[in-house]
């Protein structure tokens, strides 16, 4: 595909011509009245970002290196200590598999089951627009509200789940959250439920955004459906699609109310995320310091992880490496 | 205004804490403690004292992070915040402490305080600490309540108690009167039915109700990952004769002991035998409420009100959990305490004198108040016109009487977490009692450590 192609396949990837410069550049004036001006114009949203995200992230740093708790007390340096408590506990550990797990499970299903949906809403009609508005219920619905609701709809003893599958011949009274795989199962298909619709809603935005001249042409050569699907439309969706994962799997890596509702990181400890610990320890028992520190590594593990999949999922999207 | 004319505190010193506020702020739970209760009090309240009670209420997590987060700050907006139990370890060093109030006469002058009312345990349990070591009970958890005792003892009295919970068993009056179960019970165990008071008895009744294919079971467990299965457990740990405190305050891991490993195998036998509905083992304490309410059991232990399907047809009675070797049902109170940093210090002590009393607390029994003094379950029970709520608080009354608590730990939740996690899997079969347990001793002893706790052994 050359840059033409990528052009008209909607691949927002901003160029700077050779000489041109930034608008900002341009109305600079000697002496550098102009950017002292960009910054008094700046300045009220810098403090706002300053107050709202950087403080909290250096106190959050700060507070790792700290056994603190939120009500003061006898909190001093205790440096890597809670770094080291942290990686040690094989509880940590655990919850971090489990949680990488879900991630990963979460956003394969969801992504595919987007695209699944996506294609054939995609196309604008009265119809297509209904779908669009019901597929969006699940994703207006509070998460926490959804979690009390499925729990009520699992229960084995007087469940509609339950209730249906018995009707169509499938095995009742399954102890949906009793059982590590059942509850699995009831977990990640809560979120799939209630994020899918996210995913699709991205896609389709995609797919309404790109060229049909490749299309028609690939149509006159004689290209099937899903040979056109395959190598015209999912190639140039390959942006959307990359966009679509790094949201979710950010927002994924976040997911705390339905694990908390349903399951509670049981049975056992078979669905204990990460984020239910660090809810125990820093909103439940105060430790800041113990929770920052564990904070803190999520973040470092987030961070890592985003660009890692721009690159694998984004691959294709500069025109450069098509 | 003839209404301040009437009402006390007027005419005193002019040091702020002494001044009459326009308002006192008070944080208070909502259903937990019973919001309804104290706001149907308000007006009252304003024409005794002649002071607005503007009460902002929470759900419990959104709570908890409000209190903590109103006193980490600092803040003195609010005079009064109720206050439970598993919190109080953490925050007595900003609770103002009562035992100078309560000997004041000059601020005992809108109601009877009368400390010794209260139920010894559950006043002991829920507001009586040392600022120096939280961590301590009071060592006389049995004897009247009295404030130059506690004083002489080192300890301080840091709120009036107001929400008693206690874990009580509920069984379906209309089942056990039923002429047929009867006469069916005693030709299968030669004994006539009645409540149980035994752990055997109870698994006995539980088994003989059991009838899958009439939909009905013996009874409920809250087996789920939670708080709710820790309770069930330390109440059977204290039946079996353990601490039921799960943690000494020496914090000695009294829970993995051979009484603990009774306890577990017990409530194992009640799920591997079939006396529970199914699901039980991620069951919560709304699970078991909603199974016996909707008549799917015989009997229950619980926290909740409890009201039985109108399609159940049935009515409810209540009794003292069963005993084994010893007895002690897991409670925890709600108790209202002022901000150390408030500016109306001594009003706010009038003021939750007056709504701890005992005449407020008979009248908060109108909304299912649970109230935590000797005198009102007393008069409650001999005033209720309806047979089953007198039955409830006598029965609530006697199991406070008797109540086990909680370890004073700050970060108990975590430590509840780690002894919830080995419950399930005891409860689930995936691990042996003792197994589960020892793996919750090894989790326990680490929560403890890296939150500052030198565990004896470690």
């Amino acid at each position: 595909m050359d840059t033409h192609d990528s052009q008209h396949a909607g691949i927002s990837t901003a160029r700077v011509e050779a000489g041109m410069r930034p608008a900002a550049a341009v109305t600079s004036r000697p002496g550098g009245g102009g950017q002292l001006g960009a910054w008094v114009l700046m300045a009220p949203a810098l403090v706002v970002l300053l107050v709202m995200t950087v403080v909290p992230a250096v106190y959050l740093l700060y507070s790792s290196f700290r056994s603190e708790s939120l009500l003061g007390g006898s909190g001093s340096f205790v440096g890597l200590q809670n770094y080291r408590d942290a990686v040690s506990d094989p509880g940590q550990r655990h919850a971090l598999g489990i949680t990488v797990a879900f991630v990963v499970a979460a956003v394969v299903v969801e992504t595919v089951l987007g695209l699944l949906l996506a294609v054939p809403l995609a196309a604008q009609s009265r119809s297509n627009n209904i779908a669009v508005t019901v597929m969006l219920l699940p994703f207006a619905v509070t998460p926490v509200v959804s979690a009390l609701i499925t729990r009520e709809l699992l229960n084995p003893n007087y469940g509609w789940i339950d209730y249906f599958m018995g009707l169509v011949g499938l095995p009742s009274h399954v102890e949906w959250l009793s059982n590590p795989t059942t509850a699995w199962i009831a977990v990640l298909g809560l979120d799939v439920w209630q994020w899918t619709p996210f995913v699709a809603l991205i896609l389709m935005a995609g797919l309404q955004s790109l060229p049909q001249d490749p299309v028609e042409a690939a149509a006159l050569d004689g290209a099937g459906p899903w040979q056109t699907f395959r190598y015209i439309t999912l190639p140039m969706l390959t942006p959307f699609l990359a966009i679509a994962v790094v949201l979710r799997t950010i927002q994924a890596f976040k997911t705390f109310d339905s694990f908390k509702v349903l399951t509670g990181g049981g049975p056992g400890t078979s669905t204990e995320i990460l984020n239910l610990n660090i809810y125990r320890v820093a909103l439940q028992s105060f430790r800041t310091g113990a929770a920052a520190a564990v904070a803190i590594l999520f973040l470092i593990l987030l961070t890592l992880l985003v660009p890692v999949l721009l690159r694998v999922v984004g691959r294709g999207t500069d025109p450069e490496e098509a | 205004m003839v209404l301040t004319a009437c009402t006390p505190g007027t005419g005193n010193s002019s040091n702020t804490a002494n001044a009459k506020p326009a308002q006192l702020h008070m944080l208070y739970a909502t259903a937990e403690a019973d919001a309804a209760a104290v706001q149907a009090l308000v007006p009252q309240f304003k024409q005794k004292l002649g002071v607005d009670l503007v009460i902002d209420t929470q759900p419990y997590d959104a709570l908890q992070q409000k209190v903590f987060s109103e006193f980490a700050s600092g803040s003195s907006f609010y005079d009064i915040v109720i206050v439970d139990t598993p919190w109080a370890p953490a925050l007595v060093g900003k609770l103002e402490p009562l035992s100078k109030y309560l000997a004041d006469p000059k601020l005992n002058d809108v109601a009877k305080t009368d400390v010794a009312d209260f139920i010894p345990k559950v006043f002991y349990d829920t507001a009586v600490y040392r600022a120096d070591s939280p961590i301590a009970h009071y060592p006389d958890s049995t004897t009247k309540p009295d404030p130059s005792a506690i004083t002489g003892k080192g300890f301080d009295v840091y709120g009036l108690p107001i929400q008693a919970n206690a874990l009580v068993t509920a069984y379906r009056k209309d089942l056990f009167a039923d002429p047929k179960n009867q006469a069916a019970f005693q030709q299968k165990y030669g004994r006539p039915l009645t409540v149980p008071t035994t752990l055997d008895e109870y698994q006995q009744v539980a088994t003989f109700f059991t009838r899958p294919q009439e939909k009905l079971y013996g009874t409920t467990v809250m087996a789920g990952v939670g708080d709710w299965s820790t309770d069930d457990f330390k109440s059977l740990l204290a039946a079996n004769g353990g601490n039921g405190q799960l943690v000494g305050d020496n914090l000695s891991l009294d829970f993995n002991s051979p009484a603990g490993v009774q306890a577990l195998t017990y409530y194992r036998n009640q799920i591997s035998s079939g006396t529970v509905p199914p699901g039980s083992t991620a069951a919560s304490w709304d699970e078991a409420a909603s199974s016996f309410d909707s008549g799917l059991t015989a009997m229950t232990q619980n926290y909740h009100a409890l009201a039985l399907d109108p399609k159940v047809k049935g009515q409810i009675g209540y009794a003292v959990v069963p005993k084994g070797t010893g007895v002690g049902p897991h409670f925890g109170t709600w108790m209202l305490s002022i901000n150390s940093k408030s500016q109306n210090k001594e009003w706010a002590y009038r003021a939750i004198t007056w709504l701890t009393a005992a005449e407020q607390q008979l009248a908060m029994t109108k909304n299912q108040l649970h109230p935590s003094r000797v005198s009102v379950y007393t008069s409650v029970e001999s005033q209720a016109s309806d047979p089953a709520v007198a039955d409830f608080y006598k029965v609530l009354g006697q199991s406070l009487a008797v109540g086990v608590g909680r370890a004073r730990l700050t970060n108990y939740t975590e430590v509840s977490h780690a002894i919830a996690v080995a419950v399930n899997n005891a409860a689930s079969g995936k691990q042996t009692p003792q197994a589960a347990l020892d793996g919750a001793a090894q989790e326990v002893r680490r929560v403890l450590t890296t939150a500052g706790y030198k565990v004896p052994g470690s």
